[in-house]
């Protein structure tokens, strides 16, 4: 073995570890607890299919016998531009396990939508002290769904799909609700079984959809050897363009995984901003002041953690911990500690979405705060469905 | 295949939840081993091989018969810790590594070349991590190597050797694989 391999082993086996007797009791308590629903689902299937299949043919031959003569006509050009409602099961109240994914949308000082990575969705008209549960369209999300609202009552989900390997591609179905997500409707879909009628290309990973408003919004694309894309709509997301963003000062992608990842984009009047992490964790803050046909980038976050919140176009604070956080005022040219009382248990950087200028919720593994000051003072809310 | 792996998997795919865990109880610490060398959190690792071992256990019927189980399973071990890496609680800088890198200016060159290499390895690409791990770490042979990338051994070497030469700008690596 030569020297330097002795030296890779070494740096792999500090990484590695053994499982801790309670984690081998865990998994031990799973394998008691769940039996294969293969079987039971086998059977379920079958049962099923036999009960669509006879109900199908009911219906047709009553459709038949009530429309007369089936008409012939140019089939659908695609249902990526066919909407489709989909049913919608009456809501059951379903209890969130913590710690999980939690995402939350703030599209206003009272309205705030939570979407939790186990496939619940859940609404608060009052700044998250009372909650209700709402739909979503399907259950076959992947963790990388997420959710975006303008108001209470219109929104957005990306369903994600089957990233290949790098991210190299990934497909993607994206829904529109216009009643608080009572039910929803497909507007676009991208699954690789032809060209792209919306705009919107198989190559890439998808996430972070945002919108601004009721027609303009943004679906952010990567992969390990490129450079990120950020595709825009402004019919409510039927259509969309993508642009990439450049390599911001000091930074220059490279095939491999040094790639830039982009966030939500957040709106503010006419200008948009675009927080973008490297691999290495360093954030770069992005402006277009063009609708997203181009970005610049303008600022570099004070410390790599991924955690800048955009308060205001020019206001920006990274919460770390109550003695470390920091504050711009200037849009990132400058960085200041900046004295708040956020704080958690967990060493990872919270998510922070600000409804507007004071009112704004920070996330970390399902928990919620919130703060009605700007970010100085923060007051734990109770996580719906908990 | 022993007799007894043959009858306990028999049973796990009967729905005996009991012969699943002696099947899955070998494999279960290279698992864990591998998912901390690709997400370096003892917490991720846990939820990633307790989210494979779940999907482990749906998916029997899938699993043929007279195949090694350990390649299987590391094979959806590490799918699930590259779902885990491209998750957004991924993309944070964990609070321990701000103060590792406010902590300034490193006197120690033996401390600052294993510093390099540990984020050389923070890094890396995570197919170059999962080759590097499963062939430095594990000591898994070529061939199952070659099971749990799902491509030839020849493959398999080829991908070992480009995971070295992207980690080559930390360290000058002269190996036989």
């Amino acid at each position: 073995m030569t020297p330097d391999e002795r030296e890779l082993r070494r740096a792999l086996d500090e990484r590695s570890g053994e499982p801790s007797p309670e984690f081998r009791a865990r998994i031990s308590s799973l394998r008691q607890d769940e039996r294969s629903p293969s079987r039971t689902l086998s059977s379920i299937a079958l049962v099923a299919a036999a009960v669509l299949t006879i109900a199908t043919i009911g219906v047709l031959l009553v459709a038949r016998q009530a429309l007369g003569p089936v008409r012939s006509g140019p089939a659908s050009a695609t249902r990526l531009t066919s909407p489709t409602a989909t049913p919608f099961p009456s809501p059951t109240p379903t209890q969130v396990f913590l710690p999980q994914t939690a995402q939350l949308s703030a599209p206003s000082t009272d309205i705030l939508w939570a979407y939790f990575g186990q496939g619940l969705l859940f609404r608060s008209t009052d700044r998250g002290d009372t909650w209700e549960q709402r739909t979503l369209p399907t259950q076959n999300l992947s963790p990388f769904a997420n959710v975006t609202f303008v108001d209470d009552q219109h929104g957005w989900l990306s369903t994600g799909g089957s990233p290949e390997s790098e991210c190299n591609g990934e497909g993607a179905g994206i829904w529109q609700t216009n009643d608080g997500a009572a039910t929803w409707q497909q507007v676009a879909l991208v699954d690789g079984s032809g060209p792209s009628v919306n705009g919107i290309g198989l190559a890439q990973c998808k996430e972070n959809l945002s919108f601004v408003d009721r027609t303009h919004g943004f679906l952010a694309a990567w992969d390990a050897n490129h450079q990120p894309t950020i595709y825009r709509t402004s019919d409510g997301g039927r259509s969309w363009t993508g642009s990439t963003l450049p390599d911001p000062p000091g930074f220059k992608i490279q095939a491999g995984g040094f790639t830039l990842r982009a966030g939500l984009v957040k709106g503010f009047g006419s200008t948009l901003l675009v927080i973008a992490t490297d691999s290495q964790g360093s954030d770069y803050v992005f402006r277009s002041i063009d609708g997203g046909a181009t970005w610049t980038p303008i600022a570099k976050a004070a410390v790599g953690a991924d955690n800048i919140a955009l308060a205001t176009e020019s206001r920006w604070l990274q919460l770390i911990a109550s003695d470390q956080s920091l504050e711009t005022l200037d849009a990132g040219k400058s960085w200041h500690q900046y004295p708040t009382d956020y704080s958690q248990a967990a060493p990872i950087a919270p998510v922070v979405s600000f409804g507007d200028g004071l009112v704004g919720y920070a996330t970390v593994r399902g928990s919620i705060q919130r703060t009605v000051d700007g970010g100085m003072h923060w007051l734990i809310i109770k996580t719906p469905g908990t | 295949m022993s007799d007894d792996h043959a009858e306990h998997l028999q049973q796990a795919r009967a729905g005996d939840g009991r012969a699943f865990g002696d099947l899955l109880a070998p494999v279960l610490d290279p698992a864990f081993r591998l998912a901390m060398t690709m997400l370096n959190d003892r917490t991720a690792a846990e939820d990633a091989v307790q989210e494979a071992a779940l999907k482990a256990w749906r998916k029997l019927d899938r699993f043929r018969s007279g195949a090694e189980l350990r390649p299987w399973f590391l094979a959806i071990v590490a799918n699930e810790c590259r779902t885990a890496r491209r998750g957004r609680w991924w993309g944070v800088l964990r609070f321990a590594d701000l103060d590792r890198l406010q902590r300034g200016a490193v006197t120690d060159r033996g401390w600052a070349e294993r510093a390099d290499l540990d984020a050389a390895l923070d890094r890396l690409a995570q197919h170059h991590l999962l080759a590097l791990s499963l062939y430095y770490h594990l000591d898994l042979p070529i061939e199952e190597v070659a099971r749990v990338l799902g491509c030839s051994p020849g493959g398999a070497r080829q991908r070992v050797h480009r995971a070295l030469a992207a980690l080559r700008p930390a360290m000058a690596m002269e190996v036989d694989v």
